[in-house]
């Protein structure tokens, strides 16, 4: 017996290699996403080694004595903030508060997500019928107002923020998982799965996630995009957490000390792009990965 | 908001196709009023229940940093029915959405309906303005770029909208304010000075709409950009196409006649799809201007915490949203040759 | 026509159509300058909670208030104290239960009416039978027995107890001929325009989250104000606000950062003004919260309720510094509860009553309280756990939030863990209510009177047993306080009153509930090219907004004669031209690129 399934396993593997691989090939032709990519690696570097090619203490506001709103100079490459700490530092070490928190977020979003859309798929029946009915309405629900209910109903925090995203991003993902499921547990192999005795769990862990796992790694890629962006404006609201530095709560810092009226543009300008920059590099990764494994959009054209 | 990016799944139509008779289509019309009907009364409760655990005695927060005597403070916590089981406050609530009743702002002393009634015009004329331009922008550049596939101008035009599109819409707010200095005023919807005749009104609120348009267009066009570019792309290799210039079609009158009619629809369906991300648009971009609308309101309860007006406005914003996926859906029904032609 | 050309077409109709909007609005927008009269612009960043007076609490309803109505007596302009007005003179009873005041003639509502007793004692047993008219000023009228008109001029009032306040009874009069026909006060909205008051301007408009307008009184019994029409314009983003003074849309808005009041210094157009703060900023350390009944409440932290640790915590913090980093200077140095601007009741602590900045001095207290400092700095208690403690902060309020990072330093420093989180609003009032906090930040903002806010520390002022009621400041009940309090409150000979307010706040500093940080500045700024005269409360250095009156709004009168402001017009319109012609440029070179790929496509 395990003779047998030893064998259709590694075979399943050498497969999954070789697709692996095949999509490389696919992603890498694509500049964009390859451009993302790239862009994406720096930034996380960059975000990662913080600690070792930065001093944290220049981040505490007790231990530092720059100028208020300081423009760019030698000791200060972007200029200060209004606590006199350097903007330079502050955005390098908000990348690694701001990408947690939307790494966190996406995640958080599309574990619900797949979850609830292979179980609607794999069941059917009622089980789906109410799954999809929750979807659909928290689908057209406008996930900002409902994650700033949340976050004004929740503790402060980072937390709070990451569960607030994660709670209103998550229906889209399940309908595409859902669509991916119906579609593979529509193939003969999984009939004969069946057949063969596989319970719901051999179906779904050994068949429908590996299939569908892919492109929610897709979908990912492109949920973080957004849960960056939700974070900055939830951090621009106010219901951020203000003792975390996060590109979001820079602006609204730097929206409410007058870099505006200052022409404080050294404050203004690095978190803002700092966002449009890792939210561009996930979005044109995500296309990438959707085109290369999506075949509904790589199409036959 | 990951949506846009994935508009095969979005543009897929609603599930039933086949079968097709009056029944079939009354039904269908009825149960998506009935799902509607459920819908709304979901957020109504959702609305409820967010906000009753909100942390806080909300009397104590109306009446800290000014004289209040115990007596004045209970006599608050009856007037707002605060005192009331969980239960009764959900009746009372419920009961008075039915009757148009929204309660009574505690900040304000109002009724909730009424504040919400006063903002919804500005938010409509901002919204309006700003989603039609973005939809004829957006299409516009879409079918371009999809029919000049891989020019120079596809592709500029779709990294600058992947570009916009991951702008967050208060930074580019904050940007325009500080980069056109005295062309438009700082905030605000109409200045007080103006005459009241109609003309210089308009010409006023059309003067103080044009950046939180800018800024709203800029963000939100790009979903419509793509979408209309890849369902025109899909559309472009249907053969009737080539049928139609086998027939000696001129070729924009194939793409006139059939390709962009038939790419529109999903493009119009997911106009209406995406007014969460147009609300959000709004909150942000009303709070960057001053735009009186429902978004400033949000943000203004949100920092009281009012709470019938939160409850309010979630319940309007969501709602809203809700209907009009509905007649989307409808829509979509009525408009889809594919759906419409057996 | 092709599809595509239409459409584009139509949308450069569209985008230059909405900008061409502008240039025309313009000179929509200077016909202000050709009106009789000059208009002072004012920016808000508060909206308006009513324009009811009897139910308006937010500053900026209440400064409405003081601009539409008068009040019995008003607070002079040099120095807050009690001055004329709707009443011109009065006199009390020896016992000080009983209270005469002459109303002046010739004070008239702006229909016409003359002002008389009647309207005031209407006013005043309005606010005694009705719970809803008592929401906003409710605590001025707690201890009436009876208000009475004895004529037209007279007015008698009778209180149960002695009340300090008498002669700053901080309630609009509203006109009873009008206000006798409302049904339900509590729903009154009071705003048919233009709203019949008494105060230097008459309410015009209003128009919710966009602006307030208001006209001269020009029958105003202290004369006609020297600007005509005076109008609130809301922001509700700060910086928006400054930017539109820079641009000349509004001429005086208050409630600056230090960074903008900064940036604003160098524009010549442009005056600044910094005054002393009404309000104190403090460190709550829970001395141990208890109902009224004095059952323990909450979950502080039991070492706090030794006063000798809260000493010790308080000379940890160096309030000089907090001002200098924290406020960037804009502010003085925290001592009593009520802040210097009020000078005749702020307490000046000497000798050993200063709380001076020693680490050296605050870990040797703690150490011989038997607090030893564990291997990882951190003290043991005397419970025999290290000594941690949590920090509330507002997150709205970004002047705590840095404090407190500075604050959670200096507490390490001297051998205390702390735990900084920041909470919202609610949430803060939640944990303080409940006494469920070790450290939090808090503040109040005071009244020339110090009778309110030093009736918070009192012990009657905690909460009851079942935690609801009472707004108790900070924990505090002590005897000698209590004490204290009440001889004030009976005390009428100003100077000897003012004494006793002086021993309430030293011993308020000696029981320390609270560390008063510091007083913050208010900061304003007005285009002075348009603009002089503003009156400011206190004389010499005080504020123009938000003052115990209208002073600042009322001297305000033009610079010169008239045409300013026409610069930055004309720079709108040529920036507007500029932008047309640039956006229609754009629209031209897209609609002619589209054309050539079209005729392309057709070869």
């Amino acid at each position: 017996m395990s003779e047998k399934q030893q064998t259709p396993s590694q075979l399943a593997w050498a497969r999954r290699k070789e697709a692996a691989s095949r999509a490389w090939k696919q992603f890498r032709v694509q500049r964009s996403g390859l451009a993302g990519l790239i862009a994406l690696g720096v930034i996380a570097a960059l975000a990662i080694l913080a600690p070792v090619l930065t001093d944290s203490a220049q981040l505490d506001v007790t231990k530092v004595n720059g100028p208020s709103l300081g423009a760019p100079s030698g000791d200060y490459l972007l200029g200060t903030d209004e606590n006199g700490r350097s903007v330079l530092l502050l955005t390098w070490w908000g990348a690694r508060v701001s990408l947690t928190v939307g790494l966190s977020a996406a995640l958080l979003s599309v574990v619900i997500g797949t979850v609830i859309g292979v179980l609607s798929a794999h069941f059917g029946g009622w089980v789906s019928a109410i799954l999809m009915r929750f979807t659909d309405f928290f689908l057209v629900l406008p996930s900002l107002v409902l994650a700033i209910a949340l976050s004004t109903v929740l503790d402060r925090g980072l937390f709070t923020i990451i569960l607030a995203i994660g709670l209103t991003s998550w229906p889209s993902t399940a309908r595409l998982v859902r669509a991916q499921t119906l579609s593979v547990e529509a193939r003969p192999y999984i009939e004969r799965a069946r057949a063969l005795g596989g319970g719901h769990t051999h179906v779904i862990t050994k068949h429908v996630l590996p299939s569908v796992l892919p492109l929610v790694f897709a979908n990912t890629t492109l949920a973080v995009a957004s849960a960056i962006i939700a974070e900055s404006t939830l951090s621009f609201l106010g219901l951020g957490d203000p003792t975390q530095v996060t590109w979001g709560s820079m602006l609204k810092s730097a929206a409410s000390n007058g870099a505006v009226t200052t022409g404080a543009w050294w404050y203004l300008l690095p978190p803002g792009l700092g966002i449009v920059a890792v939210v561009l590099a996930f979005t044109l990764c995500g296309r990438a990965l959707e085109t290369v494994l999506n075949p509904r959009l790589r199409g036959e054209r | 908001m990951t949506d846009l990016l994935t508009p095969g799944e979005q543009t897929e139509p609603p599930a039933s196709t086949g079968r097709r008779s009056s029944s079939g289509t009354l039904r269908f019309v009825l149960g998506k009023l009935g799902g509607a009907v459920i819908s709304v009364a979901f957020v109504a409760g959702l609305g409820f229940l967010l906000f009753r655990v909100l942390p806080g005695d909300p009397v104590l927060t109306m009446t800290r940093g000014r004289p209040t005597t115990p007596e004045a403070i209970a006599e608050l916590r009856i007037r707002f029915g605060l005192d009331d089981p969980l239960w009764k406050q959900f009746l009372d609530y419920v009961g008075g959405l039915l009757t148009g009743d929204f309660g009574t702002s505690y900040a304000y002393s109002r009724p909730v309906g009424e504040m919400i009634l006063e903002r919804v015009g500005p938010t409509l004329l901002l919204v309006g303005t700003g989603t039609i331009l973005a939809v004829i922008l957006g299409m516009w550049i879409g079918i371009r770029g999809a029919w000049e596939h891989g020019s120079r101008f596809d592709r500029t035009t779709t990294s600058l909208a992947l570009t916009l599109w991951s702008v967050p819409t208060f930074w580019l707010g904050l940007l325009l304010l500080m980069l056109t200095g005295n062309l438009f005023p700082s905030g605000g919807m109409v200045d007080p000075s103006t005459p009241k005749e109609f003309l210089p009104q308009l010409l006023d609120t059309a003067h103080h709409l044009v950046l939180p348009c800018i800024t709203f267009v800029a963000v939100v066009y790009a979903q419509y950009q793509l979408v209309m570019r890849s369902s025109l792309l899909e559309e472009m290799g249907a053969d009737y196409l080539n049928t139609a210039r086998a027939k000696g079609m001129r070729e924009d009158m194939v793409r006139r006649r059939h390709a962009v009619p038939n790419a529109m629809l999903p493009a119009i369906t997911l106009v209406f799809l995406h007014l969460g991300l147009v609300v959000q648009g709004a909150i942000t971009v009303e709070t960057v201007f001053s735009w009186p609308g429902l978004g400033l309101l949000l943000y203004e309860a949100l920092s009281y915490p009012d709470l019938p007006l939160l409850q309010g406005v979630f319940t309007v914003l969501a709602g809203s949203v809700v209907a009009m996926n509905v007649v989307a859906d409808l829509l979509y029904r009525v408009f889809d040759p594919r759906v419409r032609a057996v | 026509m092709s599809a595509g050309r239409r459409l584009a077409g139509f949308l450069s109709a569209l985008v230059c159509g909405g900008l061409l909007a502008a240039p025309v609005a313009v000179p929509a927008h200077a016909q202000q300058q050709q009106q009789p009269g000059p208009v002072l612009r004012v920016g808000l960043l508060q909206n308006i909670d009513s324009l009811n007076p009897f139910l308006a609490v937010f500053q900026s309803s209440t400064e409405l208030g003081r601009l539409m109505y008068d009040f019995l007596n008003a607070n002079a302009a040099k120095d807050n104290s009690p001055a004329p007005g709707l009443a011109e003179k009065w006199e009390s009873s020896p016992d000080k239960l009983t209270w005469t005041y002459t109303i002046r003639s010739g004070a008239k509502w702006t229909d016409g009416t003359p002002i008389t007793a009647k309207d005031v004692a209407f006013t005043y047993n309005l606010m005694v039978t009705n719970d809803a008219a008592a929401t906003a000023n409710g605590s001025f009228v707690s201890t009436f027995k009876s208000v009475t008109a004895k004529d037209e001029r007279t007015l008698v009032i009778e209180t149960k107890s002695p009340q300090a306040t008498m002669l700053s009874l901080d309630v609009p009069i509203v006109p009873e001929h009008l206000w006798s026909k409302v049904s339900d006060i509590g729903k009154f909205a009071n705003d048919q325009m233009p709203v019949v008051g008494s105060g230097p301007f008459i309410l015009t408009e209003h128009k919710p989250d966009q602006f307030i307008r208001l006209k001269a009184n020009k029958d105003y019994w202290r004369g006609a104000p020297k600007i005509d029409e005076l109008q609130f314009l809301y922001f509700k983003n700060s910086d928006a606000a400054v930017q539109a003074l820079r641009k000349g849309e509004v001429d005086l808005i208050n409630r600056l950062t230090p960074t903008q009041y900064q940036a604003l210094g160098s524009d010549a157009n442009i005056t600044l003004n910094k005054a002393p703060g009404r309000r104190f900023s403090e460190l709550l350390i829970n001395p141990g919260a208890a109902t009224r009944d004095n059952v323990a409440i909450g979950d502080g932290n039991a070492a706090l309720k030794d006063v000798r640790v809260r000493k010790a915590i308080s000379q940890g913090i160096d309030t000089k510094a907090l001002v200098e980093r924290v406020l960037k200077g804009f502010g003085e140095q925290g001592k009593g509860i009520i802040p210097p601007v009020f000078s005749d009741f702020h307490w000046e602590p000497k000798g050993a009553e200063v709380n001076t900045f020693d680490p050296a001095a605050a870990n040797k207290a703690l150490d011989e309280l038997g607090m030893r400092k564990g291997a990882d700095g951190v003290r043991i208690s005397t419970d025999g756990k290290p000594l941690k403690l949590r920090l509330y902060a507002r997150n709205d309020r970004p002047n705590d939030v840095t404090s407190g990072e500075f604050i959670k330093q200096w507490m390490l420093d001297i051998g205390i863990a702390v735990d900084f989180t920041t909470i919202s609003g609610n949430q803060m009032n939640e944990q303080t209510n409940t006494g469920n906090y070790d450290l939090a930040f808090s503040g109040w903002g005071t009244n020339p009177d110090p009778d309110y806010i030093l009736s918070l520390s009192t012990c009657s002022q905690r909460p009851g047993a079942d935690g609801k009621g009472g707004t108790t400041a900070a924990y505090m009940c002590d005897k000698t306080y209590d004490e204290l309090y009440a001889k004030q409150l009976a005390e009428f000979d100003p100077a000897k009153r003012a004494e006793l307010v002086k021993q309430a706040q030293a011993r308020y500093n000696e029981v320390r509930p609270s560390l008063v940080l510091y007083y913050e500045n208010a900061l304003e700024a007005y285009r002075s090219d348009k603009f002089s005269g503003f009156t400011k409360q206190p004389e010499g250095n005080g504020v123009i907004r938000e003052q115990n009156g209208v002073w600042g709004y009322y001297g305000a009168q033009p610079v010169g004669s008239s045409g300013s402001g026409g610069g930055s017009n004309t720079g709108v319109l040529i920036g507007v031209v500029i932008a047309v012609i640039v956006l229609g440029g754009i629209a031209i070179v897209v609609i002619s690129k589209r054309r050539k790929v079209s005729s392309d496509d057709r070869e």
